[in-house]
């Protein structure tokens, strides 16, 4: 089957309504996500207080619409006993939401570790490669929200791939950090925290990209995780 | 936030049928039908459909109504001989021999190859009779005392017997629903037969006595080769190991049925399970 999902056409119109719906309400919760990454990552590096405690606040938003989506997914599944790629696009619903949710975590542990930064000497304005890392990160989370709005598996592959990039940044940056902290004792505190900070910015990127196997399940029917590169594009024939 | 009718405009909608998509053959097939075409009279009802029932599985048969899927039920067994305007070409065997050959006698291979039907229809005779009769016309007891074993091990079999063994003598029709379509599969069972065709067997259950015959037919697929036409998707995934899809007259796809209902290979049918326009 070609790259022909589509939503709407079935014979009970509240069914297309509800799948609609869903599908809106993930798209809304990736949207707020994605904005919550974005603000963490602000408020780290403008050492912007209140925009941190902001996002540690917003996260109970992104916890209630998972659950919220949850409740609909469960009703939809109890319902309809959807099949093909109805039942994929349920499945890949309940899971994206999973990863969305931890990405919310993530970008919430941005904000407390910025809190802490902001209050203590040097925070971490210095360190470029975060910035760096962080947009690399907000870039590939905003491209696999959109390869899912408009359910791209060429720009869900591409995205997956782009995760090597971002753990490849992520090394280079904890190798910074380590000596730094061999050079300077009293920056360990710091340092510790900023590597933290690098962890969940990598832990995103690592999310985005199961984000992006849900994609390639729900319109391939393929299950492309835990398999290499090349073992993708075989299974998905691209 | 991206607009949702982008995805929509993705689609393609590529209805074509060129041929069966997906795997209609078995390496271990009891029955195989080769280009099988199926006219009443002037219309043709079945378009060039080959497949294989493999040994000891369920085979579901789907499609809307009007598909062909019962017609070609009906040919395994010759349940259409008895159509006079019926015409039946190509190739049926059952075990390699051609179930349409002159010598193969229709009651013998209806014999071997059973059939439930959507209706309980018992006969209107004891419930005891109604199970014994299959027997008594092929000879395959030679006193009393092996037709009562034949009546009782059939009704075991399909799991009405501690449910009725009080009260044989009563008639058949005084059963419920399903209980009534359990005594038709008892009487299909006591002429020992190799396939069991069955055409909407629950589709007049309520949920429960649904639940029973499924069970059942599951247990049964041990000893026998069943092919069953249903119109609940559902009953479909949850019995069968292969689904054939029908639509208009062909076979549009077959295969493995957790294939057919997370990732079917052709629009029909993904169409056809997920209640979609076709």
């Amino acid at each position: 089957m070609e790259n022909d999902l589509h939503l709407s056409q079935h014979i009970s119109k509240r069914f297309n309504q509800e799948l609609e719906e869903v599908r809106n309400q993930v798209l809304k919760m990736g949207g707020l996500v994605e904005q919550q990454v974005s603000d963490g990552l602000v408020a780290l590096l403008d050492a912007d207080m209140d925009l941190a405690q902001q996002v540690v606040d917003q996260d109970k938003l992104v916890n209630s619409m998972e659950i919220e989506i949850d409740e609909v997914c469960t009703e939809i599944l109890a319902r309809r006993q959807p099949a093909a790629s109805d039942l994929r696009l349920m499945i890949s619903i309940i899971k994206t939401i999973t990863d969305l949710e931890r990405i919310g975590d993530e970008a919430e542990k941005l904000g407390r570790n910025a809190i802490v930064l902001a209050n203590s000497d040097g925070g971490s304005r210095e360190y470029i490669e975060l910035r760096h890392l962080g947009e690399s990160v907000k870039e590939m989370l905003k491209r696999s929200l959109n390869a899912y709005a408009r359910m791209d598996v060429e720009e869900a592959i591409s995205v997956i791939q782009s995760d090597k990039n971002i753990n490849q940044e992520y090394d280079d940056l904890s190798r910074l950090l380590v000596i730094k902290m061999m050079e300077d004792p009293r920056q360990i505190k710091s340092a510790l925290r900023i590597s933290w900070c690098a962890r969940a910015l990598e832990r995103i990127g690592d999310h985005t990209k199961n984000l992006c196997e849900y994609i390639v399940y729900l319109v391939k029917g393929k299950d492309v995780r835990h398999i290499n590169f090349d073992e993708i594009k075989q299974q998905i024939d691209i | 936030m991206v607009d949702m009718s982008s995805a929509e405009s993705l689609l393609s909608q590529d209805t074509q049928i060129n041929g069966t998509v997906g795997n209609c053959y078995s390496n271990d097939a009891k029955m195989s039908m080769r280009d099988v075409n199926v006219y009443y009279d002037q219309k043709q009802a079945i378009n060039n459909v080959s497949l294989d029932l493999a040994r000891h599985q369920v085979t579901a048969l789907i499609g809307p109504s009007g598909c062909g899927k019962s017609t070609f039920l009906r040919c395994l067994n010759r349940m259409n001989d008895t159509i006079p305007i019926c015409r039946v070409e190509g190739g049926l065997t059952l075990d390699g021999s051609d179930i349409y050959d002159k010598n193969m006698d229709p009651v013998l291979l209806r014999a071997r190859v059973g059939m439930v039907f959507q209706k309980p229809n018992p006969f209107p005779k004891s419930i005891y009779e109604n199970v014994a009769y299959g027997p008594k016309i092929h000879g395959l007891s030679s006193n009393k005392a092996e037709l009562d074993e034949i009546v009782i091990t059939s009704l075991r079999k399909a799991g009405l017997f501690e449910e009725v063994k009080d009260r044989l003598d009563a008639p058949g029709t005084s059963l419920s629903g399903g209980q009534q379509q359990r005594l038709c599969i008892a009487r299909t069972i006591a002429v020992s037969p190799e396939v069991i065709l069955m055409d909407e067997p629950a589709s007049a259950l309520d949920p429960i006595a649904t639940a029973v015959i499924e069970e059942l037919i599951d247990e049964l697929k041990e000893k026998y080769t069943i092919a069953i036409v249903t119109h609940s998707m559902q009953q479909a995934a949850r019995i069968s190991q292969t689904t054939a899809y029908f639509h208009m007259g062909q076979l549009v796809e077959m295969g493995e049925t957790s294939q057919i209902f997370t990732n079917p290979a052709h629009k029909l049918t993904e169409n056809y399970i997920t209640g979609r326009f076709g």
